[in-house]
This record gives C-alpha cells, structure tokens and sequence, in this order.
C-alpha cells in the first residue's frame, strides 16, 4: 500500500488514480455490454458499482481483471497502461479479485489457501520452491483470527459453511494486499451476521490500511452505506456517478431500476 | 452430521476409531523424512542380506519401477489435476535414448542414462507447452495422441530397429538395476514431498482446484504446470531409461506401452492421488496383486485387478491414503467450532480490532 507515492509517473497528465478506464468498450457480437465506460478510483476511496441485472457490471470488471480484452479504450492500473497484459500479470501488479460465486482451493487447507495468497518473493518456481517462513505462517494465524476462522487453519477449505468460504476469500485477499480490490457482490449469499462482519471488516481494511474497494453490489442498503461513491451502469452505458445521496435522487438511475427508458 | 451418516459410519468408527487414524497419520507426516530413509534403507538391505538376482529381485525392481511411474504421473495428474495418458511417450523416449545410445553409439550406460533424462525434459518441455493450455478430456486425448504418435515414429525410424525392436545384450548386473530403481524413487519421494510442502505445491494443487482463480490471483498456470509436466518427464524418462537395459530387449509395444499408461493411473487412483505416499503405495499393492494372481491364478488376472479396482473406488473413492486422511479429519471442523464466525460474531474479536 505505502507504493502509491512512489508509483512511476508514466502517466504525463499526473494521474494519481489506482484504476482508471478510458472509453472502454466491449462488444460480444452486436450487443455492446460495455459502452465507452470511464472510471476512475482514487486510493482509499471504497466506490460501488450497480446496476440493473445484464448491465455489464461483471463484463466490465473482466475487461480491467485482464479475463476480457476490451475492443476499445484503456485500462490503467497505477497510471500504467495494462489493457493488453495477460491477466496473471495484472493481479501480480496490484489488482485482487474477489469472484460473484466464492472461489477458493476447496481440496486444500485453509492455511495453504492462505499462503497462496501472500504475493512475498515473486511468482518463480524456484522462489516459490522455499518452504514458506515462519513470519507468512504468523501472518496467516494472525488473519485468521482476525476472521473469526481461528483453529480452522488445517481444514479443509471445501469443508467450511458459504460464509466462512467467503471471510477466507477476504482473508486472502487481505493477505496479498492488493493495491486495489475488486470485489464482485460480496454481500451476495451470506446470512445477516456474518455480513455485518464482512462490512466491519471491509471497513476496517480501508480505514487502517487505505485499501481501495471497487465492488458490484446488489444489496442497495449495503452499498449505499459502505460506498464513499457510486457507479451506475445501464445498458453498458455508465449513467450516473456520485455520492449515494446523489445517485438516490438521479431520476435516470430511478428509471433504469424501474425498466423506463 | 445426520444421524443416519452417523449410524451407517458407526461400525466403521468402532473397529478403526477415526482419532487412531488421525494420529497415526500426523505420526507419518511429521516423520516424513524418517520414514523415507528407513524405507529406503530397508530397501537396499535385501540384497545384502541374500536376496540374488531371479525371480524375487525382478519382483521387487519392478515394484520400484511402477511406483516411479505412477508417482510422476500423479504429480501432474493428481497434484496438478491434468490427467495424462501420455506419459508412457517419456517412458518410451528415455528407453530408447539408452539403447540407440549404449548400442549405436557405444556410449557407457551412466552417460547414456543421464542424455536420456535430459532429451526426455526436453521433449516434455515442448510438447508441454502445447497439450497443456488444453483441459480435462481433451487435454487427455491429446497425451494419448502424443504417446500414439511417438510409438509409430519408433516404429517407422530405422535406428529404433522399426517395429521388430532392439535386443540389448551388454547389460549391467540385476542388482545394479535394483539399486538404480530403489535410488530413483527414493529421490523422487523425497523431492515430491519436499515440493508438497512447498507453494509452488501449492500452486500445482490451486490449478487443480480452481485454475481460473490461482490466473486472477497472479500466477501464470501455464508456466507452472509446464515446469511439473517436465519434472514428470524427467523421472518417467530416467526409468524408461534404466529399463530398456534391464529388459534387454526394447520394442515400439514394450516402450510406448498405453496399458502400462492405463496401469500407473490405477496405481495413483487406488492408493490415493494427490498425496506423496498414496501412488507409491498403490503401485506396490496393485503390483503385487498382479504378481500373485499371475502366479496362482492364471488367465484370471484382469477379472481380479477389475476387481479389486472396482472395491476400491467404491470403498475409498479417493484413493486409500486420501480416503483415509478424509476419515480421519472428518471431526476436524466441528471439533474447531465450525460455526465459530457465527456463533461470536458480535463478541470480542471485533471490537477489540477497532
């Protein structure tokens, strides 16, 4: 996180956004599922996406994850022009992800879910061929505890409840400390009380350490609480952009969740 | 857990208590190492204590070769979760190498046997990074062509003697090949243990659960299962190597053999893969089935090895040692209090991070 300073300023007109979009565009046939969408997030700002369902939202973060190329426009990552970097690369450059249906290692322990995560050492085989140290295991305790996961660090990560599924992916996410995260309906799916911990706790990561959170959400009462700022997407085109208060009196997002035109 | 899960495991759990298991499992992790180097050196005591070449010492020397076998294929097939039916083509290459190398070329069989590693990872190394961007079916359709094809290029190719093969006559000892086979697994074991605990294990277990995920989290899969691939092709090659001299004969069948390939994936599958120990064990239990029902019941080998396949998967789907370790860490979660997040979730914890 303590890179956003020292970042290289490739960008001429002084860019300071973690992420920026410019005019990006992706077309699956004669449908356009994304429209020449701008973005910009700016570090420790914590910004919702919405929209209604088929809006492009989740095509859009494909686009900027590197899993899509866009047909037109840009995606910088840190002022750096990434559109064209395979996806791996992006995420090795800052960019976590969180996926709409929890995604972790389900036949591996909690733990080395975990150590997978840690982005300590590079990605080479033969740096990846150490025995991880005792100050990642630390690490890792410590996270899980964090988590309320404490005592489930060798089980297997498969056997958890949706919800503990879920804080472990948060955890690894936490764990590799991405310079931005993006996180796809991270309320989707989980029962009340856990959600009021996965909020503190996406809370507390943006207030301590400054983590910068792009989310799509459809639970409007979560993301008009946690979001400073807020997207919406319609028919590919980004409609409005504002803080909740804003976005809650748009009459065109009003009508685009209503179906008119 | 269901009562009637509970029930119908009831029996089971009087005669071979989970806990049991459990610690008798952490015993074996924990004293990994100590339990490879008195393996192997249990190993290399038979012929010291008079075990001679014959019968006995082919049986063994062969186990050794199986299990090789089925351990490389499981580190990409089980760890990596890419299942080959391709790896006899390694198998086949080093076995040629050493003998158009040790008879056309005269060269003395150690050095032979290290070329014939090296153009084996060569040759994976290529082909790896070709088959392996496939998944699934067909990247298994694809090895099966790569074996297919590499047995008729031995088959049409003069310097591999075509289809009629190649009789290797200046061998070395039985029990040189006893202790080049015991050596090669040792060090196999040893390296595949050490890498499990290892993330770049890690990483071969991520592209198998969920390869998409480990490419969003940063890791170039492709690289990664090459890299195993290639290691696969190494030892495979290394025993294909040793064994065109040990068999003193080496044909297109006998080199590229698919149901060998067929063999050493039931030998990962039933002893467990994914794990260290399950395919060294599997190969050794599966061959001495082999070895038995070839001795005492003729003509009835493959209805009994279709047998004891069959009891296995249904027994332990997951193989013995992963069916086994599942048993044993069944309790693991509720013992931990899986309901942990919910259960304290306005409690201490949250609060005292703010």
């Amino acid at each position: 996180m303590s890179k956003a300073t020292s970042s290289p300023a490739t960008d001429a007109s002084g860019d300071r956004a973690v992420l920026r979009t410019d005019g990006v565009t992706k077309r699956f046939g004669g449908l356009t599922a994304v429209d020449d969408v701008d973005i910009e997030i700016h570090r420790g700002e914590i910004v919702g996406l919405i929209g209604p369902n088929g809006a492009g939202k989740s095509t859009l973060f494909n686009c900027i994850t590197g899993t899509l190329t866009p047909d037109e426009g840009r995606v910088y990552l840190q002022g750096e022009d990434v559109t064209d970097w395979p996806e791996h690369k992006i995420a090795r450059a800052g960019l976590g992800r969180m996926f709409q249906e929890t995604r972790i290692f389900g036949d591996m322990t909690v733990r080395k879910n975990l150590l997978l995560a840690a982005q300590e050492g590079g990605a080479d085989v033969s740096s990846l061929m150490r025995r991880p140290d005792s100050s990642l295991l630390a690490r890792t305790d410590e996270l899980l505890d964090y988590v309320d996961l404490g005592g489930l660090a060798e089980t297997r990560a498969g056997r958890m409840s949706f919800g503990q599924q879920k804080l472990l992916e948060f955890a690894m996410e936490l764990m590799s400390e991405p310079e931005i995260l993006l996180m796809d309906e991270p309320a989707g799916g989980i029962n009340p009380s856990m959600l009021g911990n996965l909020i503190e706790y996406i809370r507390n990561a943006n207030e301590e350490q400054e983590s910068t959170i792009f989310l799509i959400e459809h639970n409007m009462d979560f993301v008009m609480d946690i979001a400073d700022r807020i997207y919406v997407l319609a028919h590919g085109e980004r409609i409005a952009n504002g803080t909740p208060e804003e976005i809650q009196n748009d009459q065109r997002v009003l009508d685009a969740y209503l179906g008119r035109e | 857990m269901s009562t009637t899960e509970e029930e119908s495991d009831g029996a089971l759990r009087s005669i071979l208590p989970p806990k049991q298991v459990d610690w008798f499992i952490n015993v074996c992790d924990h004293y990994g190492w100590a339990l490879l180097l008195v393996g192997a050196l249990v190993g290399a005591s038979f012929p010291v204590l008079g075990l001679e070449g014959g019968y006995y010492m082919t049986v063994l020397t062969e186990m050794y070769l199986f299990a090789i076998l089925a351990l490389s294929w499981d580190i990409v097939g089980g760890q990596t979760g890419y299942p080959s039916f391709g790896n006899m083509a390694f198998f086949g290459i080093g076995a040629y190498a050493t003998a158009i190398l040790t008879k056309d070329f005269a060269l003395a069989f150690p050095t032979a046997f290290l070329l014939a590693g090296l153009l084996a990872v060569s040759f994976a190394g290529l082909i790896g990074i070709i088959v392996l961007r496939l998944r699934g079916h067909y990247f298994a359709i694809a090895t099966l062509g790569v074996l297919l094809v590499a047995q008729q290029v031995s088959r049409i190719l003069d310097i591999t003697g075509g289809s009629s093969g190649k009789i290797l006559l200046e061998t070395p000892t039985a029990e040189t090949f006893y202790y080049l086979f015991l050596g090669l697994l040792v060090v196999e074991i040893g390296l595949v243990y050490y890498i499990s605990g290892t993330r770049f294990g890690f990483v071969l277990n991520a592209i198998r659960d969920d390869e998409e995920k480990a490419t969003a989290m940063g890791f170039n899969t492709t690289y990664y299962k090459t890299a195993a691939w290639m290691l696969a092709g190494l030892f495979t090659g290394f025993a294909g190597a040793a064994y065109s001299l040990f068999n003193t004969f080496i044909d297109p069948q006998t080199a590229y053999n698919g149901a060998w390939n067929v063999e050493l994936i039931a030998m990962a599958l039933l002893g467990g893969s994914g794990t260290v120990a399950g395919p060294v064990l599997g190969a050794f239990g599966l061959h001495t089935i082999i070895e038995l029902v070839e001795t005492y019941a003729v003509g009835w080998q493959l209805v009994l090895l279709g047998g004891a396949v069959i009891v296995t998967v249904i027994g332990f789907p997951n193989g013995v040692v992963g069916t086994l370790s599942e048993y044993a860490s069944q309790m693991d979660y509720y013992k931990h209090g899986g309901m942990a997040a919910t259960d304290t979730d306005d409690g201490a914890e949250v609060s005292a991070d703010e």
